[in-house]
């Protein structure tokens, strides 16, 4: 079946099975942003932001998105504040889970300007990262939120 | 600032590779430990799918491994461990290919299993491999036992008769899982009779050699292209999808790309759940006179890397101490777990863990503070190490005397704990590069080191360009080919960017010779800047870069050495990771939770060549400890991971992260790697703060079951679980 969504602002049409994943058609569709680690919801991954809201994309079915504006880090510009954070600070290693930690930090920040250091941990505690680089993330999140303030 | 490719997500790792008319494999895996195949039926499978069973193979050699050839490609009479693989399929989609793979029937004959190292080299064990050859430098004493590392020096166990005080104890370290956030991925095709293999791997030269004699073909028909990983931690090294993906490829004449699921992660490659006995023997002021280490590694069904892990494991559970007279008997043991392999901290973080579990263990035991005992004891620059090597370079004392400053040592231990540690580097090792001036004017850097996430390119780029004097922005690095890249061992080991900055910097002398050859000038008359390359004072000679395309300069590095399997001495390592760190915690009586109040780690870095990424790697290093330490453990039952994904299997959030802090020590000549520094002593230097809070914990992780078990009041009592005392201690 086909599952018409908007990603990052352009209409997209999903190929999918009613069975399948959102993860799964996004991948097919080519946003390979979008990976799979853990398969159940617990890693942040596969986050993509559905209407601004961070979701595992690995536990919606794809036909239940339908008709959703979707966010994914392909859509990411120039000068985006949380990006240049990130990139400015090293916020990552091998970058195969920043995305859904850039994702995860969008939609903190547009809900909380200016959180506090327990609120971006609590934020992002569902966003898994082996290499270890969280030290860093946490400095990029506090940077982008007073870049977004100015 | 253009965004990086990583941030954007629009990087592509292995997994993300495709080739026209790819195929999709999927792997049938054992659902029994032990057992008898007694035959596989694959006549329900669609037409239009490939199969791959025992007898697609019957003309390649029938096993291989790095050290030991004992791995099938798919089960031939027995399946050795759950997940072993016993068939697969390959078809137009994952879907289909998933499909299929559940029409393929097998039927098993069960045979009893063992899970245990120690057990496993009894005689009621079964035995897990019969026939196999054991290569010669190899001491396969005992069964299941495909090598024991032995160590004597001085009078090995006859010196603790110069002891006034022996402690000793007996330790366990669960197995772990790697978790690379990218599972392994692998994409192989034929092209006239030639094996193009495009996998995330952190050993393409080791896959090649070992898909050419498994194949049977000369190592120029085998071409590795290696694909950004997405994490690896030493899972993704040897040989892991190459062969069946290559198999199942030769027979269905296209192209197929092996992905693994979550699952078959924990039944691919884990971290060897290790044993030990350890005693330690002092005068009574605190003088090591006497040390042995008795160590049982379960390797799993297969042994991979497990002889050397055994080694490895071996000396450094002696410790970076000064002892005359030590025994060392080490041995990596078959089971019918899964296979074992390397994995970030490669066998120090079991060794250190025992090893300076004891250290403290002594210092309780004469009442002497543990930072003094350890001070009194810590090599020196020109002493010799238990297998005989002189130490140089040695930072052991500035190391540890960081750490225990962050923790204000000084002003009272109270829940707080100290570890120390050396590690040595792969050696022998070998590492070829090469740097070319292309048509651009930029200078290519043809190398074969890995990218798993440890920033290599940007390291390697900062190195050519200090070694040239010119900016790293012109130096770029070439794609990671073996039909490209001059030979290096592998990037394994923590060892790239030292042995990558000493072949740089030969490459950059013979670039620098060759250029000057072209202007026929000596070449300290060379002159060579981003502008482009001259001749001191004749400023009408000089020509771009770009003029000078095609030059190339070529350097390799060697670091001899080695062990004697026998005696342990020799050469262990070519320069030493030398790291300590140092905890406070706090335990809670009622729950046996530890909390984490303070960690600072100290590695010896030498020159560091890019800042952010030593910053990262140990960061990373030390959250990687403290999961080991405090929760990360693979439960098996009966050969069947209980927990393999990661809701059971908890890996570090965020929230497990206390705030920490660390010294990189720079000086010294050399560039070192630092991916695995603070990895051993983390678990060690928390062990031993949770020891000092009363709870004198023995095994790993320190589970809250764990801690309350070995609650001081209860007295001491050795584990009794079998998989390493994840239940209790």
């Amino acid at each position: 079946m086909k599952i018409a969504v908007q990603v990052n602002n352009h209409p997209v049409e999903l190929e999918s099975r009613a069975d399948e994943t959102l993860l799964t058609a996004m991948r097919r569709a080519g946003f390979r942003s979008v990976r799979l680690t853990c398969g159940i919801g617990v890693c942040g991954v596969c986050t993509v932001l559905i209407d601004g809201q961070p979701i595992s994309s690995c536990l919606v079915l794809a036909p239940a998105a339908a008709g959703a504006g979707i966010t994914t880090t392909e859509g990411l510009h120039d000068g985006d504040p949380i990006a240049t954070a990130f990139q400015e600070l090293s916020a990552f290693q091998c970058g195969y889970c920043t995305p859904g930690f850039i994702l995860t930090t969008r939609a903190l920040l547009l809900e909380n300007p200016d959180p506090a250091d327990d609120e971006i941990r609590h934020a992002l505690a569902g966003n898994l990262c082996r290499c270890g680089s969280y030290l860093k993330i946490h400095q990029a999140v506090r940077r982008a939120a007073e870049s977004m303030r100015r | 600032m253009t965004l990086d490719p990583r941030i954007t997500g629009r990087f592509e790792y292995g997994q993300d590779q495709q080739v026209e008319g790819m195929l999709h494999a999927r792997i049938l895996r054992s659902p029994h430990a032990h057992a008898k195949v007694l035959s596989i039926n694959t006549s329900e499978v669609p037409q239009q799918v490939v199969t791959l069973t025992r007898d697609d193979v019957a003309d390649l050699e029938p096993l291989y491994g790095p050290m030991v050839k004992d791995q099938p490609i798919v089960a031939r009479e027995r399946v050795l461990h759950v997940g072993d693989a016993v068939a697969a399929v390959a078809a137009g989609t994952p879907r289909e290919a998933e499909e299929a793979i559940a029409l393929v029937e097998v039927e098993y004959e069960e045979m009893p299993g063992v899970f245990d190292p120690v057990d496993a080299t009894g005689d009621a064990a079964p035995l897990l491999h019969d026939g196999i050859e054991i290569p010669a430098e190899l001491r396969p004493d005992g069964r299941n036992i495909c090598h024991r590392f032995r160590l004597q020096s001085g009078l090995g166990q006859q010196g603790f008769e110069l002891a006034d005080v022996v402690v000793e104890d007996t330790f366990a370290v669960a197995a772990a899982a790697h978790v690379a956030m990218e599972p392994h991925a692998t994409l192989a095709y034929w092209e006239e009779g030639r094996l193009h293999v495009i996998t995330g791997t952190q050993t393409p030269f080791n896959v090649r050699r070992d898909l050419a004699a498994l194949f049977r073909l000369s190592e120029e028909m085998i071409r590795i292209v290696v694909a950004p990983m997405g994490g690896s931690f030493g899972a993704k090294t040897f040989m892991r999808l190459e062969p069946i993906t290559a198999a199942l490829a030769r027979k269905a004449r296209r192209p197929v790309r092996a992905v693994l699921t979550r699952g078959e992660e924990f039944l691919t490659v884990n971290r060897h759940p290790a044993r030990f006995h350890i005693r330690l023997g002092a005068t009574r002021d605190g003088t090591f006179v006497a040390k042995s280490v008795d160590a049982w590694w379960d390797t799993g069904a297969y042994a991979d890397c497990g002889p050397s892990v055994c080694t490895k494991g071996g000396y450094a559970a002696i410790g970076p101490y000064r002892i005359p007279n030590v025994t060392v008997d080490s041995r990596c043991v078959y089971t019918n777990l899964p296979p074992a392999g390397a994995f970030r901290g490669y066998a120090a973080t079991q060794g250190v863990w025992a090893s300076e579990r004891v250290t403290d263990l002594m210092a309780g035991r004469l009442e002497i503070d543990p930072l003094e005992l350890r001070l009194r004891n810590l090599l020196r620059d020109g002493d010799r190490f238990a297998t005989g090597e002189v130490m140089r370079d040695v930072r052991f004392a500035a190391c540890l005397r960081a750490a225990a400053e962050a923790v204000d040592w000084s002003e009272g231990r109270k829940n707080k704990g100290l570890a120390v540690m050396l590690k040595g580097m792969q050696t022998p090792s070998r590492t070829g590069v090469a740097l070319e001036i292309d048509a651009g004017g930029h200078i290519l850097l043809r190398s074969a080191t890995t990218d798993m996430g440890q920033r290599p390119d940007i390291a390697q780029r900062n190195l050519a360009a200090e070694a040239l004097g010119l900016s790293p922005d012109l130096i770029a690095v070439g794609p990671n080919d073996t039909d490209l890249v001059p030979f290096d061992t592998r990037t394994t080991s923590s060892r790239s960017t030292f042995m990558m900055s000493n072949a740089i910097r030969e490459a950059a002398n013979d670039l620098r010779r060759k250029i000057a050859e072209r202007f026929e000038v000596a070449p300290e008359d060379l002159v060579l800047s981003d502008e482009g390359a001259g001749v001191a004072g004749s400023p009408d000679l000089s020509r771009p870069l770009a003029d000078l395309a095609g030059l190339r300069g070529d350097g390799t590095f060697v670091t001899p050495g080695g062990l004697d399997p026998d005696t342990g001495q020799g050469i262990a390592s070519s320069h030493w990771h030398q790291a300590a760190a140092s905890a406070e915690v706090r335990v809670d009586p009622e729950t046996g939770v530890t909390s984490i109040t303070r960690l600072h780690t100290a590695v010896y870095a030498g020159n560091v060549v890019d800042r952010p990424g030593a910053e990262l790697q140990n960061e990373g290093s030390t959250i990687f400890g403290i999961g080991t330490a405090l929760f990360e453990g693979i439960v098996f039952e009966g050969g069947q991971v209980t927990n393999g994904n990661l809701s059971d299997y908890e890996i570090p959030s965020i929230l497990d992260v206390p705030d920490f802090t660390y010294d990189l020590l720079e000086g010294g000549e050399h560039s070192h790697g630092l991916g695995e520094m603070a990895v051993p002593v983390v678990p060690a230097a928390i062990g031993n703060a949770v020891a000092a809070a009363g709870h004198p914990v023995r095994n790993l992780p320190m589970s809250a079951e764990a801690v309350l078990g070995s609650s001081t009041s209860q007295g001491l009592r050795r584990p009794s679980s079998p998989q390493g005392g994840w239940e209790g201690d």
